[in-house]
This record gives C-alpha cells, structure tokens and sequence, in this order.
C-alpha cells in the first residue's frame, strides 16, 4: 500500500516527537533507577507488557476518542491525581508502546514503516494530551521545561497553600505524615509488583523564597481495576490520595517525566513545614478534602489510612507470595500495560477485557521470557541501546551518549514515494490471564460500583472546571479578567470545600493566601 | 528457491546483538520468521499481522528455549521463583537451604582490615541513604527469600536484626522492612526502592554494599553516622562510602 492519506509534515512531526521522546528515554534509563526484584520477575513482566501495548494501545485509544479527545482527557487530569500523570501518560504510553515495536523489529517480526498509522496516531494522541495537561506552563513534558511541571492553575494552587496545615519535624502531624507517605510508598510498590508507577510528584511551585511546595499522588490504592486488590483493599476507603506537601530550605531542581525528583540538599522528611490531605477520581470536581476539617482530624486520617496501608501491605504480601511465576508476569504485565487505563474510566470506556487480559499475539512470546533472556534483552533495549535496529550510521552522535544509536527507530520517509507500508496491527485480539477474574466492585468517590454503573457514571459526568463555559478560562485570560463574574465563579467553585478561601474569589494574590493560611 | 529474506537481513549498520542469548534467540527467530513466511506465500503485508499469529506460536519459542537448554545452557535468575519453578532450568541459587547456616556474600572487592582498638574488624563498605547520629550495632541476619520473609512475618522479626539483602527492591521484604534495626543491602543505589523505604521509615542502611565474612548471627556495626552518598557523587563518580564492621567475638 502506498502513503495516499500521510503527508510529509505529518511525517515530520512523528519522526520528530519519536526522537525527542527516543533522547529523554535514554536519559531516564540510564540515570534515574534500576528496578530490581527477587520477588518479582521484573523484566520478564516487562518485556510482556510492551507486547500488549504495541498490539492493544492503538486501538484502546480510539475507542477512549469515541467518547472524549486527548486533550479533553488532559484537561480532566489537571484537576485530578490519578493515573494519567507521569508516568503513565508522559512515558508509559510511548515508552511501553515503541519498545514493543523495537522488539519486534529485532526479531524480524516488524518493520519500520509497519503499522504506521499506528505510529502516527499514538504520538498524535499523546502530544494532544501532553499539551493540554502541561497548558499552564507551556510545554509539552517535564523535560522540554527543564525538567519541572507546573500542571496546575492558579486557583487550585492557592486552596492547596491556604489550606496546608504547617508542621516541623517531631510534631504528631509531621510524624503522621512522614509515616503515612512511607507506609503508602511502600503499598504502592507491592501493588506496582515492585515499579514505582502507584507515585507521581508535580511542581514545584513557589511560595517564597525559601519556601516550595510539591505535590504527591499516591494511586489505585483500593480495590479498583487492579484483580489482586480484590479484597486486599477493601478497607481503604480512597482509591487515589493526594499530598501536598510544603518544604523549606530545599529546592527541587528536578521534576523528570517518571514523576520522581532530585533536590538541594537531599530532600529528608525534616524539609517538610506543611501539608494537606486529598482524594480525587474521574467522578470527582476536581480534588476533595480529606481529613483536613482539623490539624488533629489531619493527624488521625493520616494515622488511620497509614494502619490500613499497612494491613493491606501484609495481606498482598501473602498472596503474591503464593502466586506462580506466570501469576506474577501476568500482575506485573498488566499493571505495566494498563498504566494509563484511567484515561477509559474518564471517558466511560473501560473494560476489563480491554485493560487486564493479555493479547493471544502477546502471549506466544511468554515461552521466551526467562529470567536472563528478558533481564538481556531489556538491557540491551533501554541501557546499551545494542540490538541491530538501533544502530545509526557512523557519524551519528546519539544526545547524552555520543554514540551512533537511537533507542527508537523512526519511520522511513520513503513511504511517501510508494514504498510498500502497513497501516494497523488491527483490533484488539482475544486475551487471558492466569490471574483470578476481577470482582465487579470499584471504589469510586460515589462508593463501592459494578462497573457497568462506573462506565455509565462517568460518560454522564463533566466536572464544573471542565464545562463547555469553563474549559478556556486559563491563567492567561484570568490575568486581565479577575474581576469579572465568570472569574470569581471559577475561582469559588474551586473554593467550594476549602477551609480558608471559600468565597474569597479570584483577586486574592499569594501574599494575601500567605496572610490567611495558618501560621504554626 | 531461496528462503525469504526479511527487512531487517538488510541491515547496513547493526549487525549483532551485544549479548549471546539474545542473539541466539533472536537469530532463531529470524529463521523461523523466514521459513514461514515462505510457506505463507512471502507477502509480508498479509503475514505481518494477520497469518504470523497462527503460523508463529508458543510451542515454536517453547523449542527455542528448549534448544539452549538442550546444548546445556542455564540461565541466570533474577526471581527466586523462577529457580524454585524449573530448576532444571536455571543456574543454583547458592546458599539457600541447609547452607544458609553457613553461607555469607563474599564480594571480590570488598575491603578488609584486621580488628581494631575496639575489636572491629573491617569486613566492606556501602553507600549510606542517610547520615544519623550514631553507628548502628546489631546481629547480622540475611533476608533472601520470601520464605524467610513469611517467617519473620509469622514468629516476628528478632530484635537488634540487621538485615543482610541481595534485593534493593522494596517488596520482598515488604512487610518487615520497618522492624530491621539497619540494613546492608547488596545492589542499587541510595535511590532504590528499598533505600527510598528505608530512608522514608528512618531505618539505618547501607546500598551497593560490598561484604565478605559475615555470617548468620555475627555482631555488625554500619557506619550509619557516616555522610549521605549524594545524587552529585553518583554522577561524579566521587568515592563516598560507609564502612561495615563485625565486631570480635568475646568470652
């Protein structure tokens, strides 16, 4: 088949978000972590899951655009701290998805210029939400701004700051909170079979001079899309939980698109001087308080969600140390491959069949997946970047590197001059999984739902902000109109659940939030 | 007629992969890509994704593996489950078992030094996650499997145990992790997962640690007062480390 229906432009930009994607990837790879587990068989799961994801992803994305576009879907996960953050969206969707195809290149099962509306269409997808989730600091990922995200607008920023609640090292709230986020980290990798994709940190952003503030999400806590919460979190009664979290004397220099950061000195726990409580969902308005009627409410509800953490950390524990091996590559194929499945329940589209079964096409190549075969092969993918297709020519200078490698092949431009290409790897095949099937119960902030009910939810449900009247009131405009009605109805509806600022509008400055926020 | 060459046979600039297994695996993919794709007719269109499901199989990369197996290969293991499930299969675990009574990490380039004035022997080093006031004495105990894991679990971790770990991930050891008095873990870095953890619950620990000579049971003292190895020392290469002791048996 000839390029009747791609341009050249169209080309252009592809092969240009996929290299830039390519440079960032090998920087996140070789610098920031290794993931290492003699529990789980970590690459093993991986390598699956990039299978999955180059055979599925393209089709669950257009099924989400038959209900909302990319970049109405950004527009939901800006006032929201659930899965469509960093990583999943800004790394997990192209990240997983190409080295899948990489994969499949060196085994001589693909080619460059295959599935190439595919290709087009994922990085299409992906730079439409990566623009509307980053719209208020201009960029497209944490690396273009030099590493930083900046995802929020003014006016929820200001109820995050006025409603703080400031601590110091060795008060009964800073030790709830200190053991809170440790308990709920360490939860997050056992429900994540070891990756750190249950956590996103966004910002920073400035209160003063010595003073930042960093946002924290702690996700798919509860029993949710993930079949072995089934149970194991019943009790938690938040399914994604939201801290932000003020620090003083420690300045984050580096915000990367794994949603992990660096700072001046190191950031510790001591750093902290406040922080809040929040839960938020696709059936949400925006971020809801928890906990945070009182310092010593906040104290209990982080004490109280600690306890629950830890029972359901001892629970999973057990029975993940009761699973097969191919029970383990299967939960950690499919937390890696659905890691932005949340985007489906923002448009009322998701199906377990869809997000937690792995593809027939997928699973012929398991067979391979041993330990040292998939440890290899991941290595040389993401680290030595070594398999044939990688190669450039000789005069390349790879960024970061030097070397003449690229992490990702481009699609070859020669399509466009007849060259024979294809264009879909099809619709999504049947899957299976070796795991127990989900249970019909999803907690949601309108309770425990069947799921059906959640789907039907949310395809019902635009939050205020969100609405046809509210979609464009960006920071930008609110700069020349704050005084106007429709600037202070934005600004109150955000103010709805908040302690200090309800009612207070859209004129207030920093200052004034420093003024009426707690002092001690 | 010659067998069908694939796209990627053409190749001007990357040849091989870096390491034998891969390469082993992926040449006889290719092959059978090849042979199949003659059968299929050698129209790649059709068989890229529509006829290469059923004519690529399961059982066709269970006869690969089955092959290096065959010439006497044994993989390496980075699951302990993988080993218990097909022994046969992969390389041993040592130290497991009976052997664990006597079993201790012996790192080429851990660094030694007799006892000292204090009866301290030098027996490694480690990257330390957090500077705290003082040292951290304890009884040396290794953490391995998650059968010790449910061990500990089910009579309770004793107390004074600084845990010995070959995992610097953060869910093996997942639900004792904050009864260790300290930790020597012996891979990653301050910013695994388990360092991340052990720094979050104020546990005393060590990374990348290189150890010789310490068994089940021996008294051990981490350098936990030791600077914290920065993100800066890492990406500089600058030498920052913590010393690990066994003290001396005494009476």
């Amino acid at each position: 088949m000839s390029a009747r229906n791609i341009t050249y432009p169209q080309l252009l930009e592809t092969n240009n978000l996929l290299q830039v994607f390519t440079d960032e990837s090998y920087w996140l790879c070789v610098t920031r972590t290794v993931q290492e587990s003699k529990l789980f068989p970590v690459p093993a799961y991986m390598m699956l899951s990039y299978l999955n994801a180059f055979y599925r992803y393209p089709s669950l994305l257009r099924k989400v655009e038959t209900r909302l576009s990319a970049e109405e879907i950004g527009d939901r996960a800006r006032n929201m701290g659930i899965k469509i953050n960093n990583p999943p969206m800004s790394w997990g969707l192209l990240g997983f998805y190409f080295l899948g195809r990489e994969w499949l290149i060196n085994m001589g099962l693909l080619r460059p210029q295959d599935a190439v509306e595919d290709v087009i269409y994922v990085l299409d997808f992906w730079k439409r939400f990566q623009l509307s989730w980053h719209r208020n600091d201009g960029h497209i990922t944490n690396k273009e701004f030099g590493h930083r995200a900046q995802v929020l607008p003014e006016r929820r920023l200001q109820v995050f700051h006025a409603d703080m609640y400031r601590c110091e090292a060795g008060d009964e709230l800073h030790m709830a909170a200190a053991n809170f986020m440790a308990t709920v980290s360490q939860y997050g990798f056992l429900i994540s079979c070891e990756s750190r994709i249950s956590l996103c940190n966004t910002g920073p952003y400035k209160i003063d001079d010595k003073r930042e503030m960093i946002v924290r999400d702690f996700m798919d806590l509860a029993e949710n899309d993930l079949p072995w919460l089934d149970g194991v979190g019943a009790d938690m009664p938040y399914n994604n939980l939201t801290v932000p979290m003020m620090v003083k004397d420690c300045h984050f220099y580096l915000m990367d698109d794994w949603g992990s950061f660096e700072s001046k000195p190191d950031f510790r726990a001591e750093h902290i001087v406040g922080v809040g409580l929040y839960t938020s969902d696709p059936l949400t308005e925006g971020f809801i308080p928890v906990g945070m009627g009182s310092r010593a409410e906040l104290t209990r509800t982080y004490n109280e969600l600690a306890a629950i953490a830890k029972e359901a950390t001892n629970k999973l524990w057990k029975r993940v140390a009761s699973w097969t091996r191919d029970q383990m590559m299967d939960a950690g194929a499919l937390m890696y491959f659905g890691i932005f499945k949340d985007i489906a329940h923002v448009a009322g589209t998701y199906e377990y069949e869809d997000w937690m079964l792995i593809d027939e096409r997928a699973q012929r190549f398991r067979p391979l997946l041993n330990d040292e075969y998939a440890r290899d092969v991941l290595a040389e993918l993401v680290g030595y970047v070594s398999l044939p297709s990688q190669r450039a020519h000789d005069y390349t200078m790879m960024q970061h590197n030097n070397s003449p490698l690229r992490m990702f092949s481009p699609v070859p431009y020669s399509i466009l001059s007849g060259d024979d290409y294809t264009t879909t790897s099809g619709p999504v095949y049947p899957g299976s999984t070796c795991l127990p099937k989900k249970e019909d119960r999803y907690r949601t902030s309108r309770g425990v739902l069947p799921l059906a009910e959640y789907n039907r939810l949310s395809r019902g449900f635009t939050p205020k902000g969100c609405a046809t009247e509210n979609r464009f009131l960006d920071d930008a405009w609110l700069k020349y109109n704050a005084g106007t009605p429709a600037a202070r109805a934005l600004y109150e509806n955000e103010q709805l659940l908040s302690r200090k600022l309800k009612g207070k509008g859209a004129g207030l400055s920093r200052a004034d939030v420093e003024a009426l926020a707690d002092k001690s | 007629m010659g067998m069908a060459k694939l796209y990627v046979d053409n190749d001007k600039y990357g040849d091989r992969a870096k390491f034998p297994t891969v390469e082993a695996y992926h040449s006889a993919i290719k092959d059978l890509v090849r042979k199949r794709l003659d059968q299929a007719g050698g129209d790649w269109p059709s068989f890229v994704f529509d006829k290469s499901l059923t004519l690529i199989t399961a059982d066709d990369m269970k006869a690969i593996e089955a092959k290096l197996l065959k010439a006497g290969h044994r993989f390496d293991y980075s699951a302990i489950i993988s080993v218990q499930e097909r022994p046969e299969a992969y390389k041993p675990v040592p130290g497991l078992g009976e052997a664990a009574k006597d079993y201790s990490f012996e790192h080429p380039d851990a660094p030694t030094a007799p006892a000292d004035a204090k009866g301290r022997a030098l027996q490694g080093i480690g990257d330390n996650v957090v500077q705290h006031a003082a040292n951290t004495i304890g009884i040396a105990r290794y953490v391995r499997t998650s059968a010790a894991v449910m061990d500990y679990l089910t009579k309770g971790v004793p107390p004074e145990t600084i845990a010995i770990i070959d995992d610097s991930g953060g869910t093996l050891t997942a639900p004792i992790l904050e009864h260790f008095k300290g930790v020597i873990c012996m891979g990653g870095s301050t910013r695994s997962h388990l360092g991340i953890l052990a720094r979050e619950y104020g546990i005393p620990c060590l990374m990348n640690s290189k150890i010789k000579g310490i068994k089940e049971g021996d008294t051990v003292e981490l350098e936990s007062s030791a600077a914290a190895k920065t993100a800066e020392a890492y990406q500089t290469g600058k030498d920052m480390t913590a010393n690990i002791w066994k003290h001396e048996k005494r009476g």
